[in-house]
């Protein structure tokens, strides 16, 4: 039986929708992810699992109760925001100790739970400071501490990680996944970022315009996109239609193939289809810009050696590994 | 050392900078030397010093009652402002926002009309029938509190919008607070510098007005500014006196609140 469990959830602003009959399932201590654009409802929906913003009809259960019904502040789940809400005018220790204050748990019983919780995210030493004396990221620490502290049933985080730089993100990323994993937390994630989404959640809800399009672990998604507004989200797909991709395959097909920029092969031995456009390095990774049977295609090989590198104008032959060919709606 | 105060360029912004200050405080300087002084009239300078001015005017009852009088007026036009203006701005921001667009026209009107106009319509409402009011104190703390609500919407507007109010309510609901624990635990220490802000502005401002002062009230109530003005024709000196207290009146105040305003570290 899931944790969560959301049932033909709908919520709109006068006209316009916001979300139409949402269902998901989400597993004890299970870590999902809700990806999507900007504007397509996930944030919306964190909201309204939190309590923060109410839904039109449907239903939110936790753990068999339902949540729609309750005041934010009943539902026993903890929240980190994008903007950090940290209290200003409290000390760090102050903000993390808020939730228990309001629990009524008084200063030795509450004292320990609060070094814990700074000790999880690492800033101990911190707890005098005021979030003005902090970085982003530990500010970031200290909102994660202060939702922890209360020991929620459900973490929701709301592009926790978009305020933050490249490096910051990424070490806050691993330590998040890591506490998430010691604690057993069942957890809601909202992102924009697909590398985010594929590199830290058990499971994906792909949204877009309101709905989830596509759901299932990061290997599922990242492989086998359903349409493609998935392929292009998810990944760097190149998108062909039936036409296109007869001519490029030379046999006939009948819908849309979405083809993964990593799983076509490029050799100079055979018939050399391919003329490289143009060429750029991505670090690891060199993405070509092909031209195939009047195709234009989008191909990453990993960044070997010089040797290998294909100049521009040079012709080259493709092959694509028959299994990455995904057919999209 | 920073750009500005190297070359000729520097010397240049030092010698603005110092000759803005000259031109202000030199007004100033002279009517405090004229407090000072026990007659200034043919010559360069005073023929001497003395205290006898301020003895003469913080022993005068008539002075001592309209400043007591003014301190009342305004410290009750702020009470009001306070009680109504920041449950509205709370009310506003966090739960109606587009309401801010029509706040900010409304904030605009006590300074659209000018102060002899609207006296002339409040001595009409207010003169007389079951709401006669003219002459008293309450006439003015109305009135007042109508010309500080610019002052306190906009600074504490400002506020707010750099705290992220919704967020904080937010989080602080999320950890269990109600919405009065929230709004007095988090947000309200969190106004303080705005608020402070909104009050000085608005305590110094309204300490010194005069208009409504006189034209609502009068005599029958005086206020420092009135009597200021009813002493026109007395001893000079006397009256830069006065000026020269209330100066360091505002000055005082201005400095302890800025002392009280400061950053935890």
């Amino acid at each position: 039986m899931s944790f969560v469990s959301i049932q033909n959830l709908q919520k709109s602003y006068g006209a316009s929708a916001v979300f139409n009959d949402i269902n998901c399932e989400i597993g004890r201590g299970e870590f999902v992810t809700l990806l999507g654009p900007s504007g397509c409802g996930k944030s919306t929906l964190l909201r309204c699992i939190a309590g923060l913003t109410a839904v039109d009809s449907g239903r939110i259960l936790l753990d068999g109760q339902d949540l729609v019904p309750q005041s934010p502040q009943k539902r026993g789940i903890g929240m980190v925001f994008q903007s950090y809400a940290l209290f200003p005018n409290m000390s760090v220790e102050q903000n993390v100790a808020f939730g228990l204050r309001m629990q009524k748990i008084k200063g030795q019983d509450s004292r320990p739970r609060v070094l814990e919780a700074l000790r999880m995210v690492e800033l101990q030493d911190f707890a005098s400071r005021y979030p003005h004396q902090l970085s982003g990221g530990q500010c970031q620490r200290v909102a994660l501490a202060r939702s922890l502290v209360t020991r929620p049933r459900v973490l929701l985080l709301d592009e926790p990680l978009s305020a933050l730089d490249a490096r910051i993100r990424k070490h806050l990323r691993e330590q998040i996944r890591q506490i998430q994993r010691e604690l057993g937390l069942t957890t809601i994630f909202v992102t924009h970022d697909q590398e985010e989404a594929l590199t830290m959640s058990d499971r994906i809800f792909l949204m877009n315009q309101g709905r989830i399009v596509q759901s299932g672990d990061a290997e599922s998604l990242y492989t086998a996109p359903v349409d493609a507004f998935a392929a292009g989200f998810i990944g760097n797909y190149n998108l062909l239609d039936a036409q296109s991709a007869s001519r490029l395959l030379q046999r006939t097909v009948n819908s849309r193939l979405a083809i993964r920029p990593e799983a076509i092969a490029l050799s100079l031995e055979g018939e050399r289809e391919g003329l490289v456009r143009s060429h750029s390095l991505l670090g690891n990774v060199i993405r070509y810009r092909i031209e195939a049977r009047g195709v234009e295609l989008v191909v990453d090989v990993l960044n070997r050696s010089a040797a290998d590198l294909h100049a521009d104008g040079e012709r080259v032959s493709l092959s694509i590994d028959p299994t990455a060919l995904c057919e999209v709606a | 050392m920073s750009r500005a105060e190297s070359g000729p360029a520097g010397l240049y912004h030092r010698v603005v900078v110092y000759v803005l200050f000259v031109i202000l405080l030199l007004p100033l300087a002279g009517t405090l030397l004229y407090s000072l002084s026990t007659s200034w009239s043919a010559s360069l300078l005073p023929s001497g010093l003395t205290f006898k001015w301020y003895l003469a005017l913080w022993s005068e009852p008539r002075f001592l009652a309209a400043f007591g009088q003014s301190l009342l007026v305004c410290v009750g036009a702020l009470v009001l402002s306070v009680l109504l203006i920041l449950p509205l701005l709370f009310v506003v921001h966090y739960h109606f926002p587009r309401l801010d667009a029509l706040m900010n026209i409304l904030i605009l009107l006590p300074f659209a009309v000018p102060p002899v106009v609207s006296s002339v319509g409040l001595l009409q409402l207010y003169g007389s029938g079951p709401m006669a009011m003219v002459g008293t104190p309450w006439i003015l703390i109305g009135c007042y509190f109508t010309v500080a609500l610019p002052f306190m919407y906009r600074a504490i507007t400002n506020n707010l919008q750099a705290i992220n109010l919704r967020d904080l309510m937010d989080a602080a609901q999320l950890l269990g607070a109600n919405t009065w624990q929230a709004a007095f635990l988090v947000v309200l220490p969190n106004l303080r510098k705005g608020l402070m802000v909104a009050l000085l502005l608005s305590f110094s401002f309204l300490f010194g007005e005069f208009v409504f002062a006189n034209l609502l009230v009068g005599t029958r109530y005086e206020t420092l500014q009135v009597y200021l003005n009813n002493m026109r024709n007395s001893s000079g000196h006397f009256n830069s006196a006065l000026v020269i207290s209330y100066f360091l009146f505002v000055l005082v105040l201005t400095w302890a609140a800025n002392r009280l305003n400061k950053d935890k570290t």
